[in-house]
């Protein structure tokens, strides 16, 4: 109603105790700036952990003695397979040939051009669902007729056994730190915001009860401080939320420009193109430092407030 | 304007504020309530207020049960009635322009009028050169001022004093007294709790005494202590 008389109200208060103010807006600019951060990792971690587990594939190649009938029997039953993700991608002999061509680049030409027969085998390229299951989807081609075993090896068959499972487990552990941090934070933030704001109004209780002798009505002294609480939260998380994204900006590229390897893939396009989820963050973040402030102020008021 | 029937209050813990009061004040009013510290000023002003519940007995402030007005009727019942204290009570990071328009502010009047009234107001008690002021640059009898302002700003019915002149030296209690009279003489009911034997007795207007939390005495144009 009065929004204009509460707004001017909730800012020369702000002028006026404005060490309070300054030290309200760095503490939600200090308490978000760490959840950002928390956030933002756990983002990014898992987006890696999502790429590195698509990555997980099963290579089963096959004899070239194997008719196209018991190419496409085998065919069907790895699309009957429920573990499968999507149709499983064929790789014929020439295909194989033309990938390893690519591959060599420049030199394959002279290299290549001696060969009289294709030594490539043909393969089928299997995604799986769920990273777990990867070795019992692959142990099912271990005895397969058509699959270009080594005999009694399951050189046909490749996966990356080990490493799938060391990054597994890592990635599990990752995960469930990066929800515990994400708890612990996020709690610490509120705490600290809300112990900040009920400061500086137990600062104010002397004026409350003056509002109140005058005949002022609850809402009419809530108001000022609510906008007061929302502009100082809203001011601390948004220098917060752009820290945060400078510094994923910064990761990002000094992870881009140097050649840090994991577990043999490339970190990049592990984080997310510069800054696009932090761009998403950024009214997040000050939207939940804005609310945070307003809600404190309500709840810090409540015990002068009562009749 | 105030009656109150059979009040009493017992503070948690067992103190008593007030036993068993009865009296009537009627419109257009003059009254003084004195009584040593401690014996049930502040406990009566306070119940007028509806700061504090009574333990027992009916309360009636200007038209309104107190026992059954609801919580949220509370900022009604205060506009209705003007307030002075002893330490003043002034916003301190408000001007005297400021603290006055306030109370104008609560009750949701045109802001013309609140440029219109406070000034007048203001100029009224004396104070019209120090309106952009803040209340720790002037004296203890200027801020007493700006807060009987802030009280009769609203022209509310009843205005309630409660130790006025207990923080000023005696020359500048005068004029504060004068000011209440003024305010008296339009019509205002005012119940004044006071120390000032000086000023109860000189004014000869109606006085309630109080003592371990019982009226002992009411007397239409009393004196601060007894006269028998």
């Amino acid at each position: 109603m009065r929004f204009n008389f509460f707004l001017s109200e909730a800012l020369s208060s702000l002028r006026r105790n404005w060490v309070m103010t300054v030290a309200a807006v760095l503490t939600v600019f200090i308490s978000m700036a760490i959840l950002g951060l928390v956030l933002v990792i756990d983002r990014n971690l898992n987006q890696g952990a999502t790429s590195l587990k698509n990555r997980v594939m099963i290579e089963v190649f096959l004899k070239d003695s194997a008719t196209p009938e018991q190419v496409a029997a085998l065919k069907s039953r790895i699309e009957s397979m429920p573990e499968v993700k999507g149709a499983p991608t064929y790789v014929s002999k020439d295909e194989a040939l033309a990938e390893f061509k690519q591959r060599l680049g420049a030199n394959a030409a002279s290299i290549l051009q001696n060969l009289s027969t294709n030594p490539l085998p043909a393969s089928f390229r299997i995604y799986v669902k769920n990273p777990n299951e990867v070795d019992r989807v692959a142990a099912r081609f271990f005895n397969d007729p058509i699959v270009d075993n080594t005999p009694g090896t399951h050189d046909g068959v490749r996966y990356a056994q080990q490493t799938v499972r060391r990054m597994l487990g890592t990635i599990d552990l990752v995960e469930k730190g990066m929800w515990v941090a994400t708890i612990i934070f996020s709690a610490a933030a509120i705490l600290l915001i809300s112990t900040t704001v009920r400061l500086s109004i137990f600062a104010r209780r002397r004026e409350i009860e003056i509002m109140r002798l005058v005949g002022a009505t609850n809402w009419f002294i809530r108001w000022p401080f609510v906008v007061e609480g929302f502009i100082t939260g809203l001011t601390g998380s948004i220098v917060a939320a752009v820290g945060v994204f400078v510094v994923n900006w910064t990761v990002y590229n000094w992870i881009h420009n140097s050649s840090v390897n994991f577990l043999g893939i490339k970190v990049y396009p592990v984080w997310i193109q510069s800054g696009q989820w932090p761009l998403g963050l950024l009214p997040t973040l000050a939207l939940l430092g804005a609310v945070l402030g307003a809600l404190g102020s309500l709840v810090a008021m409540r015990r002068y407030l009562r009749a | 304007m105030i009656t109150f029937e059979n009040v009493s209050k017992v503070y948690d813990g067992g103190v008593v504020g007030l036993q068993n009061v009865s009296m009537h004040i009627g419109k257009g009013e003059f009254a003084f309530l004195v009584g040593p510290s401690g014996s049930g000023k502040s406990t009566l002003i306070r119940l007028i207020l509806k700061e504090l519940e009574p333990t027992d007995g009916r309360i009636l402030v200007a038209g309104r049960n107190l026992n059954t007005l609801r919580r949220s009727k509370i900022p009604l019942l205060r506009r209705n009635i003007g307030c002075v204290f002893q330490d003043f009570k002034l916003l301190p990071d408000k001007t005297v322009f400021e603290n006055v328009a306030y109370a104008l502010e609560v009750v949701g009047e045109p802001r013309r009028s609140i440029r219109r009234k406070v000034p007048e107001i203001l100029n009224l008690v004396g104070l019209g050169d120090k309106m952009n002021s803040l209340p720790s640059e002037i004296s203890g009898g200027e801020q007493q001022r700006v807060s009987v302002a802030r009280a009769f700003v609203n022209h509310p019915p009843l205005l309630l004093a409660d130790e006025p002149t207990g923080n000023i030296d005696p020359d500048t209690s005068v004029g504060i007294m004068q000011l209440l009279l003024r305010i008296n003489r339009t019509g205002t009911t005012i119940l004044c709790a006071t120390h000032d034997r000086e000023m109860v007795d000189r004014m000869r207007k109606r006085v309630l005494a109080l003592d371990s939390g019982r009226l002992v005495r009411d007397e239409r144009r009393g004196v601060y202590d007894s006269e028998v």
